[in-house]
């Protein structure tokens, strides 16, 4: 046991300088990457406004808008966490970022966990009844539902009830300005909130019902499960307690890579249904050369990926023993 | 008895009806609680002059904060900060009766002492809206006249400095430096109908309020809010906003439902940019066999099933005043156009296209989605007019980008053709001036052409020229020349519409030739308050 506990000691120290060195590596992409965008944001900007500007207006405004700090600077900047400027509001990106952030995790942390709540349950219990009529036409449907894309389920529900019905609103995150009690400012949130999220938990479910329902099926043809089924056990801790946990790794290692993705993840649904977040910031960054804020995205999303790996490689360790013991 | 009684009944019908019609009064007076304006962009910048977008839904944005001297509504120039204006051809100056009584959103009077301020800090920190190079300076004649000298003889004054230059007031902006980076709430202040209130840069929401002391009175509706939705036209037709730019082919549906439906004149063209520094479209004649090659009705009818009409290849708008209708045209004729390829010297070649000194004829277009009127349309044309041009001879590589990367592009000149578009056709006419000049380097939509010298000529003498007609005989000829050249190629002008729900009692309309330069937004300020 002793052994065991100094051995590991550098290998997490190992794993520890690997993410430090990949992170430097994401840091320099974060800020070289957007540099290698055609245009910038005067050109952005003015191009094809209703401004016309002669040469020197031009280099002028060129002059005023673009910083090139260098890789050190920046480097430094973001130690103090300066996350600088954005040019398009002449604004701290840092504002910018977490202005967005909230909604981006209410929208998407939301989708995930219902999703895999929902996809989790339902596939173990689809295993469990593998080939009957029910678990066959679900994964049928499932099957047919992961292909359709986000794009297609979105505009679809908004045709449908937002258009048609006027169940729900067609977009915003809640009433402009609206000047009512919080109780009802929460109720109006959920209310904006319901077409993005059903799109995105369509659009994740089935993936994870999938996932859960073919894991479950291998581990239930173990033989430890015929033992637990032979002790007599109740059938519902056999499912949970016993198989589901040993077909959960996969699930979580999509969780989590799911989770990484925050970001650009939701930019499609985001557009369609006009619903604030990092995603709309970096697509409107991208678009107007805003290069401040597009580098403290991309770096956010991508420190946020290595966060995630880095928590998936702890959390593996305690939902499944044997990856420490298998060192 | 029976008279007293009849006599009661009569005047209790009478009280009740003047009742009635009073309460309806006063519930016509109390005005409407808000108005909501959906967008698709949302985020259009900080609204005053030195940090809205660039672009007319950030100008428009910021004229609900700050007034100008003059402004126009759907019928021409209408009084502003100045009710009353003149101009001496001998001293080249404008003069400028002012509203007496006018009060900045801080309650501090506003006078000519602002406006002359106003001009003066334009000229050391350049608001890009406003080109003051040919304005000598201002002067303030007591508190409520301003004289506004020019240098030179400058027609375009009106639609380019008193009807589109924001007064700044002078007791904040004195003292501020950057005006790019200045932030605080007091930049907000301006004194027009309405006060900003908020900008949510994650929502791409506005709020703003209502000015009690307007000085044109107070404005019709309490609240003014800008909302965000991806599908203008769903939260529209649910009521969720009263005013949003719509497609046209869902106007039957909308007017079905009770909305008005707005639609301009022809202001905005989409174009056809021609990279005329580079072989082979630097020969005039190529680029008419080119204007040939493109049948301008068939790209309308299959793209945006018919709605749209023809552009003049003169490229003011023949809604102009100033319209020539004399100006050339290019009929649609692929045997003329190959008649003059092959008067350049191109033979077919293998696979149907031309060749010239054995050098196959092959040109790359440039498409993206293009904002119009504050949304993002995406491009169609570009499939329409490849199959147009390989229908003559020409191979034809379609290259379809994002927006700024075609414009980085168009910019170094690095590009055979490209579909671009832009509005002001029914603005004043110095809009060939920005569209046709090769001094105007950083616009991707102006032709930037410079090798005829007679045009280059009668640009200059057009703005110059304070006289009416003699102006438009020089504007005709511009037309003739500039449609001669072909430089670039007007394709044809987008039906655009808005539509709004009636029931606020609001009347929206199109501003006559666009609001400021030239926007062709349905969103006058005046809307709400006359």
């Amino acid at each position: 046991m002793i052994d065991h506990a100094t051995h590991s000691v550098p290998r997490r120290l190992g794993l520890i300088i690997t993410f430090g060195l990949a992170a430097l590596a994401m840091i320099y992409l974060s800020y070289s990457l957007p540099r290698l965008l055609p245009g910038d944001f005067v050109t952005a900007m003015y191009s094809s406004s209703h401004v016309t500007l002669t040469a020197e207006q031009e280099a002028e405004l060129r002059a005023y808008y673009t910083e090139e700090p260098g890789f050190g600077r920046y480097l430094l900047k973001l130690a103090s966490l300066d996350w600088g400027y954005s040019y398009a509001f002449l604004t701290p990106v840092s504002a910018l970022f977490f202005g967005a952030l909230p909604w981006t995790l209410l929208l998407l942390g939301t989708a995930h966990v219902i999703s895999m709540l929902v996809g989790f349950v339902t596939g173990v219990e689809a295993a469990w009844r593998r080939d009957s009529h029910l678990e066959k036409s679900m994964v049928g449907g499932m099957t047919v539902l992961e292909g359709v894309p986000e794009i297609s389920t979105g505009v679809i529900l908004l045709v449908v009830f937002a258009l048609h019905l006027g169940w729900f609103p067609a977009a915003g995150a809640e009433t402009a300005y609206a000047e009512v009690s919080l109780l009802a400012r929460l109720a109006d949130v959920g209310h904006h909130l319901a077409l993005p999220l059903a799109t995105l938990v369509l659009a994740y479910f089935p993936g994870n019902f999938l996932l859960t329902r073919n894991s479950m099926v291998m581990v239930i043809k173990q033989s430890y499960i015929t033992t637990a089924r032979a002790k007599g056990l109740p059938a519902r801790r056999i499912r949970y307690a016993h198989a589901a946990r040993n077909a959960l790794l996969p699930l979580v290692t999509r969780f989590g890579l799911r989770l990484a993705f925050m970001i650009t993840g939701a930019l499609v649904v985001e557009r369609i249904h006009s619903y604030p977040g990092l995603g709309t910031l970096l697509y409107n960054a991208i678009q107007a050369r805003d290069l401040p804020v597009i580098q403290a995205v991309v770096l956010a999303s991508s420190l946020m990926v290595l966060t995630i790996i880095l928590g998936l490689e702890m959390i593996y360790r305690i939902i499944d023993p044997r990856i420490e013991h298998a060192r | 008895m029976k008279k007293r009684m009849t006599l009661f009944v009569c005047r209790l019908i009478l009280f009740l009806v003047f009742g009635l019609v009073a309460s309806v009064g006063q519930l016509v007076q109390a005005g409407v609680k808000e108005v909501r304006i959906a967008d698709s962009k949302g985020d259009w910048g900080y609204p005053n002059p030195y940090r809205h977008y660039p672009r007319g839904p950030g100008y428009v944005r910021m004229s609900w904060v700050f007034d100008t001297l003059v402004w126009k509504d759907d019928k021409g120039y209408i009084p502003a900060l100045a009710k009353k204006w003149t101009y001496d051809p001998k001293s080249l100056a404008f003069t400028f009766e002012l509203q007496e009584g006018v009060k900045w959103h801080d309650g501090q009077p506003f006078s000519a002492e602002d406006v002359v301020f106003t001009v003066n800090y334009y000229k050391k920190h350049p608001y890009q809206w406003v080109p003051l190079g040919d304005v000598a300076g201002a002067e303030a004649q007591g508190p409520n006249r301003v004289v506004i000298k020019l240098a030179k003889p400058y027609s375009p004054f009106m639609a380019y400095v008193g009807g589109v230059m924001p007064i700044l007031p002078r007791h904040i902006w004195e003292n501020v430096t950057d005006p790019k980076k200045y932030s605080d709430p007091r930049a907000f202040i301006g004194c027009g109908p309405y006060k900003f209130k908020d900008f949510n840069k994650a929502k791409g929401n506005y709020l703003y309020e209502a000015f009690d002391d307007y000085y044109q009175g107070r404005p019709k509706a309490d609240r003014l809010i800008y909302v965000k939705a991806g599908k203008p036209l769903i939260t529209l037709s649910t009521g969720k906003a009263d005013l949003a730019n719509i497609e046209p082919d869902m106007a039957e549906p909308l007017e079905k439902k009770g909305m008005v439906i707005l639609t301009n004149a022809r202001g905005w063209n989409k174009k056809l940019m021609i990279n005329h520094k580079k072989n082979p479209f630097n020969d005039k004649r190529f680029r008419q066999a080119l204007a040939h090659a493109i049948n301008q009705q068939e790209i309308i009818e299959k793209a945006h099933r018919g709605f749209g009409s023809p552009a003049s290849f003169g490229l003011l708008s023949p809604d102009h005043e100033f319209y020539n209708p004399s100006t050339p045209t290019y009929a649609p004729d692929p045997a003329k156009a190959r008649q003059i390829l092959e008067s350049l010297g191109y033979a077919k070649g293998s696979g149907g296209f031309y060749a010239k000194d054995g050098r196959p004829l092959k040109v790359e277009i440039l498409s993206s989605n293009i904002t119009v009127a504050g949304e993002s349309v995406t491009d169609r044309d570009g499939e329409v007019i490849k199959r147009q041009l390989g229908a003559v001879g020409i191979n034809v590589d379609l290259v379809n980008m994002e927006q700024a990367t075609t414009d980085a592009r168009v910019k170094k000149w690095d590009f055979d053709l490209a579909i671009s578009g832009h509005g002001g056709l029914l603005g004043d006419a110095r809009i060939l001036n920005r569209m046709i000049n090769p001094k105007v380097t950083g616009s991707v939509n102006s032709a930037r052409f410079g090798a005829n010298k007679d045009l280059l000529k009668l640009l200059k003498a057009q703005v110059a020229e304070m006289d009416t007609e003699k102006r438009k005989a020089l504007v005709y000829k511009i037309q003739e020349i500039y449609a001669d050249e072909v430089p670039a190629i007007s394709l044809y002008y987008p039906a655009s519409m808005a539509a709004y729900n009636p029931e606020k009692g609001i009347k929206w309309y199109y501003t006559q030739g666009g609001i400021g330069l030239g926007i062709p937004i349905a969103q006058n300020k005046m809307s709400l308050v006359k």
